[in-house]
């Protein structure tokens, strides 16, 4: 027994002590791991070094991410969107991206949207923004105003079949789809300090633009003609009815609407009458995707020579925005965006990046219980100063 | 039972020697991750183990073994694993540990004025340690210098050790074999760890063909507990867990620190939390009592007419009301979600056309509350029905023949005899349908995620958040982060509430068990 006992430690104790052969973990989503095991495989037969993508659903990708790295488990490369870039920089999860010289093939605004004190953190890919995508068999031109919308709302309403003319989804927690309405006026959600930075302590979400959007978007409500409780399921719902002529969603909505049979036309999202009786253009956050690499990797400049030569080409950058629906960022795949897509890019540059300041948490927080609390008929000033009251308490100015 | 044939004692021993060795090669990976929790839980299991096995007294106890094992692991581990992490301040931007943020900033180097650049070549010796050439390209300049020493030593081309072909090219080194080929992706992640002091600065692998020279820019005192950044100056102090300069500016990342009680105490001491919490912990409180009560009351219903023998297709009926329990939550919670849409569900759409009304089932706070409870009650009435019906057929017959014959009406006999007698044998499952409503965080999620929110609240609790989905919500969706330490904290305080209500509860039942005697 003892001697068995001591025949079996020392054969796990050499196990242990094997030689581990380099090999690159990259973490990315569903959409994108077909095509990285294929560049991996490129970069395994011009190296020798093994690539391992491990794919996640895009909800836990940054859960997993930061849950592995700081277990020492993590990847050496994975992939998120500028959001998140509060979170992982704070935790010192992330590595400086070295971009060698090549900054300017990436589009610059994707590029600040992933630098954060003045150090850039990823490789931008993709970016993606809402718009409006309607229906050329129910609305045959792209309406020119606000006003044009409303029109069109009021003369497709029918309860019964049912019918709308415009959608989004507004449920709880759609604080994102709502940003449109608050910022044609002038609500905003941080402002720029002297220096050109977010100064969290800036705060626009309650501001008489914002009040302003929040009001029509609430008598829009409670005069029907814009549906209520609209989450997800339902404007998929919704869309593969043609039980609605317009919506406001983003790329990712496309497939659903082409499996549909939408005749559909892009526009962007048009102009709003504000408090000062002038039109003013709703205004929408841009998301930028990335690639970014993990500051506990132990194959850094393995993953810095992936990207550089093997991803930022211009077949391998196209070819990764677009199976996502995303615009690329890197302007030499631009020219060979589909149609379709392009046209995103017209609502883009009324485009503001989502701050990527930890704070930015409690907007999404707390914006979106305002939204919650104006869908339940509740004034609209007190849910936005709500808001306004815990975002200020939440990032701690005074 | 002893077992007395050899073939039995040698598996029996086979099995408890293979174990044994798993249990060191996992300890021995877990004092090289520094683990010593797990590693002192993993010695008592081991340990534990094989006094079971080996000790003629203890063998009887081995049917208890793994149940023994699977709740010392899973739930007394994260019991206590949970309770430390309460006690200090795990939340974004203090997640690693102290070693760990040092090693960032001590890695942190920033290109040196007037970079200079070197190309390499890279050797191995007979010890598989690596020898770096450094080749300045400019001024034709060499040194040689080693992963185990790394002063940079020039290379003086006479030396007998470096080989050099007509052309005055140096083609090897004497006892080095260098790295070419693929193996040099091979090796790359041991050379970028390098830093070969250059004067005041660094040589380091910047890309996959140079060194180019850096300057560090922190440096940490491990006696004074001080981080200077080097290129400015400062000095930064850790104060509970970040570094702070005297004028208050703090360096990202932190990291983790106990802090004793300070989560217990904000949760107390903060009155607009407090309010949150109390709100939260009643709405918990009567969600629980309702669903059990409300489906105990359906189920046991159900139960008494599906026990009448005179009852024709007993089966067919018991059957279909068993759905509700073998349908997956996740599936139905959504159904139901879907169902009382207030725009576009069918619940609105029945009653549109019954009573011309409709309701917003899921935004408004009381509603939404009922519709809950609605929802689990569908979902708990068969699981409270099947227990009743075997708790039944406990009964015996004469005791009801008896309350008939000294003229006890049928409300009397459920009242008098059924009830009590029931009770014995389902208090103890009644209470762990409490405990488990109590918790039952998946049913909130699905169908509100805590929503609609209230008014007035400090933290993210909405109108149907029980404990534990508020507890989800400060995690991971607080304003600030992930709050990590904070929920730990109150996880505890759940887990505290929970314990004393089953105490009581089993005391209570304890004393139901004199009706039998």
């Amino acid at each position: 027994m003892k001697k068995l006992l001591a025949l079996l430690v020392l054969v796990s104790l050499v196990g242990v002590v094997a030689v581990a052969q380099a090999t690159l973990t990259i973490y990315a989503d569903d959409t994108r791991t077909p095509l990285l095991r294929t560049i991996g495989e490129q970069f395994t037969a011009a190296t020798g070094v093994a690539v391992d993508v491990v794919e996640f659903p895009w909800n836990d990708l940054r859960t997993n991410f930061i849950t592995a790295t700081q277990a020492g488990e993590g990847p050496d490369i994975v992939i998120g969107a500028h959001d998140w870039l509060g979170e992982l920089v704070s935790n010192g999860l992330l590595e400086p991206m070295d971009l060698a010289g090549r900054l300017s093939e990436f589009d610059e605004a994707a590029r600040s949207a992933f630098t954060t004190g003045n150090v850039l953190y990823g490789m931008p890919y993709g970016t993606e923004n809402l718009t409006l995508i309607y229906n050329k068999e129910v609305v045959p031109t792209a309406p020119e105003t606000w006003d044009d919308v409303l029109e069109i709302m009021r003369a497709q309403y029918d309860p019964d079949l049912p019918m709308y003319g415009l959608a989004f989804q507004n449920t709880a927690g759609n604080f994102y789809q709502f940003f449109p309405m608050l910022s044609a006026a002038g609500g905003y959600i941080f402002g720029f300090d002297e220096n050109g930075v977010y100064d969290p302590c800036d705060i626009g979400v309650a501001n008489a633009g914002a009040v302003w959007g929040a009001k029509l978007y609430q008598d829009m409500l409670n005069e029907g003609i814009l549906p209520a409780s609209v989450d997800w399921d339902t404007l998929n719902a919704l869309v593969a009815g043609k039980n609605v002529a317009m919506v406001i969603t983003g790329p990712w909505l496309l497939n659903a609407i082409k499996e549909a049979g939408w005749d559909y036309g892009i526009c962007k999202i048009p102009p709003i009458l504000g408090i000062d009786g002038e039109y003013h253009q709703p205004k929408v956050f841009t998301g930028v995707q990335a690639f970014m690499v993990s500051s506990f990797s132990e194959n850094k400049t393995l993953a810095f020579d992936f990207l550089l030569n093997y991803i930022a080409t211009e077949e391998v950058m196209a070819e990764i925005a677009v199976s996502g629906s995303r615009i690329p960022t890197f302007l030499p795949a631009l020219p060979s965006t589909p149609a379709d897509l392009a046209a995103f890019a017209d609502q883009a540059q009324y485009g503001v990046p989502m701050p990527s300041i930890p704070a930015m948490a409690s907007v999404w927080q707390e914006g979106g219980n305002a939204l919650d609390l104006i869908n339940n008929g509740t004034d609209v000033a007190s849910a936005l100063g709500q808001a306004y009251n815990l975002i200020r308490i939440a990032v701690g100015c005074e | 039972m002893r077992s007395s044939s050899p073939i039995a004692l040698i598996v029996k021993y086979v099995i408890l020697g293979i174990v044994d060795a798993v249990a060191v090669w996992a300890g021995v990976g877990l004092v090289m991750a520094a683990n010593y929790g797990l590693l002192a839980m993993l010695a008592i299991g081991a340990g534990a183990l094989n006094v079971l096995v080996l000790s003629k007294r203890a063998y009887p106890f081995r049917y208890l073994a793994p149940g023994l094992a699977f709740l010392f692991g899973m739930v007394v581990y994260p019991i206590l694993y949970t309770a430390y992490v309460s006690l200090t301040n795990l939340q974004t931007g203090n997640l690693l540990s102290k070693d760990q943020v040092i090693q960032l900033f001590e890695d942190r180097y920033a290109a040196a004025p007037d970079q200079e650049t070197f190309t390499y070549r890279a050797f191995l010796d007979d010890h598989e340690s690596l020898v770096v050439l450094l080749i300045d390209e400019i001024t034709d300049r060499e040194w040689i210098t080693s992963e185990g020493d790394p002063d940079l030593v020039v290379v003086d081309r006479s030396d007998p050790q470096f080989e050099i072909d007509e052309f005055g090219a140096l083609v090897g080194i004497s006892g080095l074999s260098e790295v070419t080929g693929l193996q040099r992706y091979q090796i790359l992640s041991r050379l970028e760890t390098l830093a070969f002091p250059y004067g005041e600065e660094y040589l380091r692998l910047s890309g996959l063909n140079a060194f180019k020279t850096f300057i560090r820019r922190y440096a940490f005192d491990w006696e004074t507990d001080l981080l200077t950044d080097l290129t400015t100056g400062m000095v930064y102090t850790p104060i509970d867990g970040t570094f702070t300069a005297d004028d208050g500016t703090t360096l990202e990342p932190g990291y983790q620190v106990w802090v004793g009680g300070r989560n217990f105490g904000s949760l107390l001491s903060n009155a607009a939390m407090r309010k949150d919490f109390a709100r939260v912990f009643v709405w918990t409180i009567v969600w629980s009592l309702m669903s059990v009560l409300l489906s105990f009351s359906v189920g046991l219903g159900l139960a008494l007419l599906l026990n009448d023998r005179k009852l024709r297709l007993r089966v067919i009926y018991r059957t279909l009301l068993i759905v509700p329990y073998v349908m997956p939550v996740f599936i139905s919670a959504l159904v139901w979600r879907g169902m009382f849409n207030a725009q576009f569900g069918i619940v609105n759409r029945i009653f549109q056309s019954l009573f011309g009304t409709t309701f917003r089932w899921l935004d408004d706070p009381m509603l939404a509350r009922g519709v809950l409870i609605f929802i689990n009650v569908w979902l708990s009435f068969p699981y409270m029905m099947l227990i009743s019906l075997g708790a039944l057929q406990s009964i015996p017959d004469q005791l009801y023949e008896a309350a008939r014959v000294d003229g006890a009406g049928m409300f009397r006999r459920f009242w008098r005899v059924t009830l009590p007698l029931l009770m014995i044998s389902l208090a103890p499952l009644l209470i762990g349908s409490f405990a488990f409503a109590f918790n039952n965080f998946t049913l909130i999620y699905l169908v509100t995620a805590g929503r609609p929110a209230v008014l007035g609240a400090a933290t993210p609790a909405g109108a149907t958040d029980i404990l534990i989905s508020w507890t989800y919500r400060i995690a991971f969706q607080g304003g600030s982060g992930n709050q990590l330490g904070l929920a730990s904290a109150v996880s505890i305080l759940i887990f505290a509430i929970i314990a004393t209500i089953s105490a009581i509860g089993f005391r209570l039942t304890k004393r139901l068990e004199e009706v039998y005697k």
